[in-house]
C-alpha cells in the first residue's frame, strides 16, 4: 500500500521536470484540437503522434501519447456542445443534453460541466487503476498458456458483441478479419512464413501503426470528405467555470458514470463511447428528473462525459497487466510501449513496476491539464472548430504518409495504410465496428501461439483449456456471450428474467 | 453555408463505433441490406479460400511437429468461422431484403458523397504511388495538398468561394503544410521522411 503511494509520487515528481511538464502542455493542447476537430478522433491522433514520439526517451514519448489520448476523449465533448456533431465517437452521448444546453444559451455552463466530470471521470479510473492493476498483474502471474489464449478471444469476442452497432455479426467478422490480418507473415511458433504469397515484405506481417493509421486515418478523411455540409456553432455567452453545487449535487451519478467507465474500460477492445453510453443510461434510469434527458439535462451530460473519461483511464488496467487493449486507442499504445522497448503484460510489476506509477501520474497531470486549459481556453477552441476541413484533412492525409513510413522506413507500410484506410472506410460506411478489427490485429499472435503451445504442453489434448479454474470461466463467459448475440436466445432470456420479476410480487 | 443540425447523433458520421444503446434504424435502410448480402458473399468466399489455404499449408511432418501445433490449425478455424459468420449475415441480410434494395445502392454508389470520396481516393493515389518518391517530400505533399484544397473549395464545393482566395490560401496551405511537416520531423523530430 505504502510502496504504491511512493512510487506514485516518485512516478509524479519523474515529470515535474521543465521538459515533461512542456510535453505535457502541448500534447495536452494538441490532443484538445485534435478532439475538437470533427473527423480527427483521439485513436487516429495518437497513431499519428507515434511517430513524432519515435526518437523521444521512452517515459516522455508514452507521456505526450497519453496526453494526447485524453485531451482528445475531453476535446471532443467542445463539438458535441456547440456544433451537435460528437468531436470523438466517445462523445456521442455528450450530443444528447450538451447541445440542447447549448441552445437554451447555456453553452458556458455546459463547457464547464463537461470539463469538470471529464476531470472526475479520469480520478475514478486512475484510482481504480492504481488499486486493480497491481493486483491483477499478481493474479496474471499464474496464467498460463491456456489462460492467455481464453483471454485474446475474450477480448475479440466481447469487442464483437459490445460495439456491433448493427448486429454483433458484423463486430465478431471484424474480430475475425483483424485475426486473420494477424495471421499474416512469420508465426511464432515453428517460424513458418504464412500468407506471404512469396511477397517478401509481408514476411514480418502487417504493422499495427501503419494498419492504424489507415482505419483511423485514411478511413476518416474518407469518411469526412463525403459529406458536403457543416452545422452551425452555437454561440457562447455565459460563464464557463462552473460552481461547485452545480457540479457536486450530482455526485452520486459522477461516481456511478466513473465506476461503469472504468468497468468498460477493463473490458478489453470496449472503448469510451460504449462507457458514455452505458453511464448515460444507467443516470437517465436512476435520475429524479428523466424527462430532462435529451433536452439538456446537466445530469445527462456529466454522466456522459465522466464515463467515457474514466474508460481512458480504465483501459490501461488490461492494457498494462495482460497486454489486452482496454480500447482502440490503447492498442496503438501497445505498439507504441513495444517500439520504446516497454513490454506490458504480467511481466511489467516485476521488470518496470514504477511505469504503471508512472501511468498513473502521466493521466494525473494530463487531466489536470485538460482542467486548467478547459476552463480557460474557451474562445481558442471555438475558432480551431471554425477551421475548415478541406484545409484540414489534406495535410491530416500528408501526415498519415508520413505516419506509416516513419517507423520502419519501407514504402510497403505506406501502402499498407492506403489499403487499410480503403477497406476500413468501407467497413465503417457498412456499419462494421473498428475496435474488434484491430483487437484481432493486436491479439491474433497471442491467440495463435498459446493455443497451439498449450496443445504442445499437452500432446494434443485440449482438456486443460476446459478443466483450468480460470480458463473454464473465460470459456463459460464467452459462450454465454456469443449465445446472448443470438436473437432467439436474448429473446427467451430476457422473457424469463421479466417473467420471473413479474411472478415475485404477486407472491408476496 | 449552413444546415441544420443533425436530430440525434446517430445521423453523423462520427458514431460510425456507436454501441448498441442507440436505437440503430441502420437495420431498415435497403441499400445496406443490400451491400451487406453482398458483403456476406464476398466473407463466404474469403473464409472458404483461407480455410482452403490453411487445410493445405504445409504441416511441417520432416520436422516431426506435433500434428495439434501445425502454423495452418488457427487460420482454418478462423477461415470456418469468417464463412459461418459471412453464411449468417448473408440468411439475415436475404431474409431483411426488400424490393429496390438494388435500386436503393446503385443511387448510393452514383450519388454525389461518392464522387467525393472518389476524387479524394484518387487524389491519394496519385500523391502517394506517382509523387512520393519521385520529387523532394515537400514538393509532392504541397502538390497535394494544393490540389485538394482547390478541388474542394471550387469545383466540388456546394457554395464555392471567390477563386482567388481559394488559390491563395491554397498555396500557402501547400507550401506551409509541405515546408513545415519537413522541417518539424526533419529537422526537430529526426524522423526520415518518405
Amino acid at each position: 500500500m505504502f510502496d504504491g503511494l511512493i512510487l506514485l509520487g516518485q512516478g509524479i515528481a519523474h515529470f515535474l521536470t521543465p521538459e515533461g511538464l512542456f510535453n505535457v502542455v502541448w500534447a495536452t493542447l494538441l490532443g484538445l484540437a485534435i478532439g475538437i476537430l470533427p473527423g480527427l478522433t483521439a485513436t487516429m491522433g495518437v497513431a499519428l503522434l507515434v511517430t513524432l514520439t519515435y526518437k523521444m526517451a521512452p517515459d516522455q514519448a508514452i507521456l505526450t501519447l497519453m496526453c494526447v489520448y485524453l485531451g482528445a476523449i475531453y476535446g471532443g465533448s467542445r463539438t458535441a456542445i456547440l456544433l451537435n456533431i460528437p468531436g470523438t465517437p466517445a462523445n456521442a452521448a455528450a450530443t444528447l443534453d450538451g447541445h440542447p444546453l447549448a441552445l437554451q444559451g447555456k453553452a458556458g455552463l455546459a463547457m464547464g460541466l463537461a470539463t469538470t466530470s471529464s476531470t472526475l471521470g479520469t480520478l475514478v479510473g486512475i484510482f481504480f487503476l492504481a488499486i486493480i492493476a497491481p493486483m491483477l498483474a499478481e493474479a496474471a502471474l499464474k496464467f498460463g498458456s491456456y489462460e492467455f489464449f481464453w483471454l485474446a478471444l475474450f477480448g475479440v469476442v466481447i469487442s464483437g458483441q459490445m460495439t456491433g452497432s448493427d448486429t454483433p455479426l458484423k463486430g465478431y467478422i471484424a474480430g475475425i478479419l483483424g485475426l486473420m490480418v494477424a495471421m499474416i507473415g512469420m508465426e511464432t511458433l515453428h517460424a513458418y512464413q504464412r500468407f506471404t504469397f512469396g511477397i517478401p515484405a509481408l514476411g514480418g506481417g502487417i504493422d499495427l501503426i501503419p494498419a492504424m493509421v489507415g482505419a483511423f486515418g485514411l478511413a476518416e478523411i474518407l469518411s469526412t470528405m463525403k459529406r458536403t455540409a457543416i452545422a452551425r456553432i452555437a454561440p457562447v455567452n455565459d460563464r464557463v467555470v462552473p460552481r461547485l453545487r452545480e457540479i457536486f449535487q450530482y455526485w452520486k451519478t459522477i461516481i456511478r458514470s466513473g465506476i461503469i467507465g472504468t468497468f468498460v474500460g477493463i473490458i478489453p477492445g470496449v472503448g469510451e463511447d460504449v462507457g458514455a453510453w452505458s453511464s448515460y443510461a444507467a443516470a437517465k434510469k436512476r435520475s429524479k428528473n428523466p424527462e430532462l434527458f435529451g433536452r439538456g439535462s446537466q445530469e445527462g451530460l456529466i454522466a456522459a462525459e465522466t464515463g467515457d473519461n474514466a474508460v481512458v483511464s480504465a483501459s490501461m488496467i488490461p492494457t498494462l497487466t495482460l497486454a489486452l487493449p482496454g480500447s482502440a486507442a490503447a492498442a496503438v499504445l501497445i505498439a507504441a510501449m513495444m517500439i520504446h522497448g516497454i513490454r506490458p503484460g504480467p511481466m511489467l510489476m516485476i521488470e518496470n513496476a514504477p511505469f504503471l506509477y508512472q501511468v498513473v501520474a502521466m493521466l494525473l497531470l494530463a487531466t489536470l491539464a485538460n482542467l486548467v486549459f478547459g476552463l480557460s481556453l474557451t474562445r481558442v477552441f471555438i475558432k480551431i472548430l471554425s477551421v475548415p476541413r478541406e484545409r484540414l484533412m489534406a495535410v491530416i492525409y500528408v501526415l498519415c504518409v508520413v505516419g506509416s513510413f516513419a517507423i520502419t522506413q519501407r514504402m510497403f507500410d505506406v501502402y499498407v495504410m492506403l489499403v487499410f484506410g480503403i477497406v476500413g472506410f468501407i467497413l465503417r460506411e457498412m456499419k462494421y465496428p473498428m475496435a474488434p478489427l484491430v483487437l484481432g490485429i493486436v491479439l491474433g499472435d497471442l491467440l495463435d501461439l498459446n493455443l497451439r503451445r498449450g496443445l504442445a504442453l499437452t500432446n494434443g489434448d485440449p482438456t486443460p483449456f476446459f478443466t483450468r479454474p480460470i480458463s473454464a470461466a473465460i470459456c463459460i463467459v464467452i459462450v454465454l456471450t456469443i449465445l446472448m448475440s443470438i436473437p432467439a436466445v436474448s429473446t427467451r432470456v430476457r422473457s424469463l428474467f421479466k417473467r420471473g420479476r413479474g411472478d415475485a410480487p404477486a407472491q408476496g | 453555408m449552413e444546415r441544420s443540425a443533425p436530430q440525434s447523433p446517430c445521423e453523423t458520421d462520427m458514431t460510425t463505433e456507436a454501441p448498441t444503446p442507440i436505437p440503430a434504424d441502420e437495420a431498415s435502410d435497403p441499400a445496406r441490406i443490400r451491400a451487406d448480402l453482398i458483403t456476406a458473399i464476398v466473407f463466404i468466399a474469403l473464409g472458404v479460400a483461407v480455410a482452403y489455404f490453411s487445410w493445405t499449408m504445409d504441416r511441417l511432418e520432416v520436422r516431426r511437429i506435433h500434428p495439434s501445433t501445425i502454423p495452418g490449425l488457427v487460420p482454418f478455424i478462423l477461415g470456418l468461422a469468417l464463412t459461418l459468420c459471412g453464411s449468417l449475415l448473408a440468411i439475415r441480410s436475404a431474409r431483411l431484403d426488400t424490393r429496390g434494395a438494388g435500386a436503393a445502392l446503385v443511387r448510393v454508389l452514383v450519388s454525389w458523397q461518392a464522387v467525393r470520396v472518389l476524387v479524394v481516393l484518387g487524389l491519394a493515389l496519385v500523391y502517394t504511388l506517382g509523387l512520393v518518391g519521385r520529387m523532394p517530400f515537400w514538393l509532392a505533399s504541397a502538390l497535394f495538398v494544393f490540389s485538394f484544397i482547390t478541388l474542394f473549395e471550387t469545383v466540388l464545393a456546394d457554395h464555392p468561394g471567390s477563386l482567388v482566395r481559394t488559390l491563395i490560401w491554397a498555396t500557402v496551405i501547400a507550401l506551409g503544410a509541405g515546408l513545415g511537416i519537413q522541417y518539424v520531423f526533419g529537422e526537430i523530430f529526426l524522423v526520415r521522411l518518405p
